[in-house]
């Protein structure tokens, strides 16, 4: 019974908080008080109340630094590949078949097994117009769903979350790593971006007394809660003698103090939340111990924690392999199979696996010709892949043709817009007009 | 509009206000300073500082350097793997060079005599947004800077022409590969688009005709400067924004500073960076009209701005988010410390969301709100404990992801920042004895120095509660309580 009452008003916090956006914002502040001494016990049961089991999730991963496509999904009878890559080619008899002509890096057993049970789709040939080959901005391309030409100022996730997360809890969108990506540049920023839950809080510069509530701790959580009624505004005559209180001179609504201390309570109340997952959720499955399998491995916890996450965003680095790309790559590859696939064990594990899809994607692809240094430079189209037990597996679109004559200064031409991938998930999976969000109408590609 | 600021209202607040917009803020001493100068005076001495003697040498390396272009040629002969090295080691210099440069700057701005001069140079950095990401040239980096420092105050038209034959710039927006074969139109959209003009104020035709005019405007590899090339530029007739002739870059620029649209937007722009984003469509007008009147020049303007009643509106004070390199220079400034080493204000820059010279894209920092979210918020009050505190394992968690070939760097300076040591704020500086030993006085103390404001009630109770918790009134529990307050949603205001 008693649990009952706190979850009621922990409900009835989290929609003050949904509302803030819209309302003057003042949180009485027996509320505040009650949620800090209910996140260890309310955070469990109550959050997945509030969000219910039903919404779809999506993960991003991003394979940073530009995967080579063609070593990865391999057109393995294709002759111009065998006279392009003589040396780092992947033999046709190592490849993880998918048809006659096309099969999977050996190093990714962990998505054939996906690709086998129906969970995983290929899609081929994924570009964009004018494709350009710096890291930095076809990273922002992809990043802004921009055209190559054009500048734009937010990211596609973070105009997903400002046409259809208006209000939500900041964790709507959660990137593990210490940078916000640029996809979740908002006008309205919103989303949280943590490396670990431990580092995601006010860290006490008590020594020795790091792990219980410390007495600096206690106050800057008092020292972030909003006054529990209105204020007036002191008015003109603040400035006019000695020095005016802060509270009196600029505290309005829609002022840029109204705005900090939403945001201060939002950064507590999601912290708490986080950490109270952590601690108390536990993955079964088992992850490789890179950072790709720990981001992964986090987001598990946080899904199974009820978390009401809509877009996760992980990372994995090292794919710019100008040289030696043998050594490298496989291993990248390897961990990137496996690391998923433990993802995806772990949601079956919790019942979650119809909630999730997960798509990956890289700036761009390989030259089809390798170097000099038995690696690859920079290149445009390449496959990516949509994982989930809802999706459309198998081989979506077409392999760019090699014949030399097809290419387009040495690169594969894309046969799919990236924007269109975006555009079926966001209709497909999101369950929202992908219009608004792409700035134009992108026929969506309905891969789940 | 723009009607002087009355006499009665120049008090400790107005004059901590003028400072922190105007510059990076200041002492309660400074602050003082500023209130018995009166208006006037103040005003003058930050925007006439031609008279303060200038600071702080140059880095050693920005000048030209002219075995760089040798350097490349011999990788480029180098076989594969000999020029994987050789590149890789020029990348690490000048990456090297680029975190000095952002500290080299830093410090200008937290220890230099021209709070105004660094505080403009901050606002064209901003507004040119180049990246070192692309340019990858620490010298052309510094350099550029050093373009915006000399016009910061000056006139529009010469800024413009300086800015468009800026090596960075030439490289950045690709004006230094455009040919009148194949014009690269980067620079004549993004000119027009975002430096001067703003979208709905220009043609697409007035884009490529820009385009062709500025052809011949390149880039000498060899010297590391601009160079005209005629036999690359197009001397056809072209029309641009209704001037028609065999046009020239000048040209071209002179014929957008003359559009009435560039005087509003490069004032809207100047007065959201100075004092708030919602300037009324009088208030525009009014500082558009001001601007040209003066032929142009800023530093007229600026003044004007720091003279009006409308700077000095309650609506304005303490209204504006800092950004993370105000929140930076100026909590140097207010706690009287020196600036951390260079990796340390890197990675605390950048942690918040403001990498200089980096800037995410050629439109620059959003500011305002979008500076915090709220891992940032959490970010500046655990950063908070650096710059008090002096204690660094809350540096160690901040954001080195240095992209795509920076993880070997980034290991490395997490190596490096382990050996570091700060030294925490001397508390002898900012409080007096009577200061460190009265809660009541310590507290109302550091609300002047910190906040130039009061906190609410319950904060102030908070900050007593935890004073009167505390076994006695030591160095630690100041310190903590000085972090304590830097931790509050206020702090974060200017």
């Amino acid at each position: 019974m008693k649990n009952d009452i706190s979850l009621k008003t922990r409900r009835e916090f989290l929609r003050t908080t949904m509302l803030g956006g819209a309302l003057s914002w003042t949180v009485p502040a027996f509320l505040a008080n009650t949620f800090s001494s209910l996140q260890a016990s309310a955070a469990d049961s109550a959050t997945q109340v509030v969000t219910g089991k039903d919404s779809t999730i999506l993960v991003i991963l991003q394979m940073a630094g530009g995967n080579d496509g063609l070593n990865t999904v391999v057109p393995f009878t294709n002759d111009y590949y065998r006279k392009a890559r003589p040396k780092i080619g992947v033999a046709a008899k190592e490849v993880l078949k998918l048809n006659d002509q096309v099969g999977l890096h050996p190093s990714l057993t962990g998505f054939k097994e996906l690709y086998d049970s129906g969970s995983l789709a290929v899609i081929q040939g994924i570009g964009y117009p004018n494709p350009n080959r710096s890291h930095f901005r076809s990273t922002e391309i992809w990043q802004t769903a921009s055209d190559s030409e054009q500048f734009e100022r937010y990211g596609w996730l973070g105009r997903y979350f400002d046409n259809a997360c208006a209000g939500s809890d900041p964790t709507v969108g959660v990137n593990i790593g210490r940078q916000m990506p640029q996809a979740f540049a908002a006008r309205h920023p919103i989303g949280v971006s943590l490396e670990n839950p431990e580092s995601y809080r006010f860290i006490s510069s008590e020594k020795g007394k790091r792990d219980e509530m410390s007495s600096s701790e206690e106050s800057y959580r008092k020292l972030n809660q909003p006054e529990d009624e209105i204020l007036m505004a002191g008015g003109e005559g603040n400035s006019g003698t000695s020095i005016g209180s802060i509270a009196g001179a600029s505290k309005h609504t829609g002022s840029a103090l109204d705005f900090l201390e939403r945001t201060a309570m939002d950064a507590q109340v999601s912290s708490d939340k986080i950490r109270a997952i952590s601690s108390r959720v536990e993955t079964k499955a088992s992850y490789p111990q890179s950072q790709l399998g720990t981001s992964l491995k986090m987001v598990a916890k946080l899904i199974g924690g009820g978390l009401p996450t809509r877009v996760f965003y992980v990372s994995q680095g090292g794919f710019d392999t100008h040289t030696n790309q043998a050594a490298a790559h496989p291993r990248l590859l390897r961990d990137l199979g496996d690391s998923v696939k433990a993802f995806t064990d772990d949601m079956k594990a919790q019942g979650n696996m119809q909630r999730v899809v997960l798509m990956t994607f890289s700036e761009f692809g390989r030259r089809v010709a390798e170097n000099a240094n038995s690696g690859t430079d920079h290149g445009a189209a390449a496959p990516m892949f949509v994982i989930g037990s809802k999706v459309k597996a198998g081989l979506l679109g077409k392999y760019p043709s090699l014949a030399p004559t097809d290419l387009l200064n040495g690169d594969m031409k894309y046969n799919v817009d990236f924007r269109s991938v975006y555009a079926g998930l966001l209709e497909g999976w999101l369950k929202t007009s992908s219009t608004p969000i792409l700035g134009r109408k992108f026929e969506p590609l309905m891969c789940v | 509009m723009l009607k002087p600021l009355s006499k009665e209202r120049w008090n400790y607040t107005t004059a901590a206000h003028l400072l922190n917009r105007a510059g990076f803020g200041g002492t309660p001493k400074e602050i003082e300073h500023l209130v018995n100068l009166g208006p006037d005076k103040a005003v003058s001495y930050l925007v006439d500082y031609e008279n303060i003697p200038g600071h702080s040498p140059n880095p050693e390396w920005a000048k030209p350097d002219p075995s760089r272009l040798d350097r490349f040629m011999e990788a480029r002969k180098a076989d594969p793997q000999k020029r994987q090295e050789l590149l890789r080691e020029e990348q690490r210099t000048q990456r090297q060079r680029i975190v000095e440069l952002k500290h080299w700057w830093l410090n200008r701005m937290a220890k230099g005599s021209r709070p105004l001069q660094e505080k403009m140079t901050l606002f064209w950095h901003g507004h040119f947004a180049t990246s070192a990401e692309k340019v990858r040239d620490a010298y052309l980096m510094w350099k550029q800077n050093d373009l915006f420092r000399q016009h910061a105050v000056g006139n529009w038209s010469k800024m413009l022409v300086a800015v468009a034959k800026d090596p960075a710039m030439l490289i950045w927006l690709d004006q230094a590969q455009s040919r009148k074969e194949h014009p690269n139109e980067n620079f004549a959209r993004e000119v027009m688009e975002l430096f001067t003009l703003g979208e709905g104020h220009y043609t697409e035709k007035d884009i490529t005709e820009a385009a062709r005019a500025l052809t011949g405007w390149t880039y000498d590899r060899l010297n590391q400067q601009f160079e005209e090339r005629p036999r690359f530029h197009d001397d056809g007739t072209k029309t641009v924004l209704g001037r028609t002739g065999n046009l020239t870059g000048e040209d071209v620029l002179e014929q957008i500073v003359a559009q009435p649209q560039a005087a509003r937007f490069i004032t809207t722009k100047l007065w959201n960076f100075f004092a708030s984003e919602t300037p009324s469509d009088e208030l525009v007008t009014a500082l558009a009209d001001a601007f040209r009147k003066s032929g142009n020049n800023f530093k007229p303007l600026l003044a004007a701005m720091f003279h009006s009643e409308e700077f000095y509106a309650n609506s304005v004070i303490r209204n504006q988010v800092k950004s993370p390199v105000q929140w930076l220079v100026g909590t140097v400034r207010v706690l009287e410390r020196e600036l951390p080493p260079p990796l340390v204000c890197f990675g605390l820059t950048r942690n918040l969301g403001q990498d200089l010279f980096q800037p995410p894209n050629v439109k620059g920092w959003d500011g305002g709100l979008s500076w915090i979210t709220t891992n940032n918020l959490l970010a500046r009050y655990n950063e908070a404990a650096v710059l008090v505190q002096g204690d660094l394992s809350m540096a160690k968690g901040v954001n080195l992801n240095l992209g795509n070939g920076g993880a070997g760097a980034g290991k490395v300076i997490a190596e490096r920042l382990q050996n570091l040591k700060l030294r925490p704020v001397d508390i002898a500086r900012i409080l007096s004895e009577d200061e460190q030993k009265d809660k009541q006085k310590l507290l109302a103390a550091l609300e002047k120095r910190l906040l130039q404001a009061k906190l609410r009630g319950k904060q102030q109770e908070t900050l007593k509660q935890y004073l009167d918790s505390q076994p006695g009134l030591d160095d630690a529990v100041i310190l903590n309580t000085v972090r304590l307050m830097m931790s509050t949603p206020e702090y974060q205001l200017t």
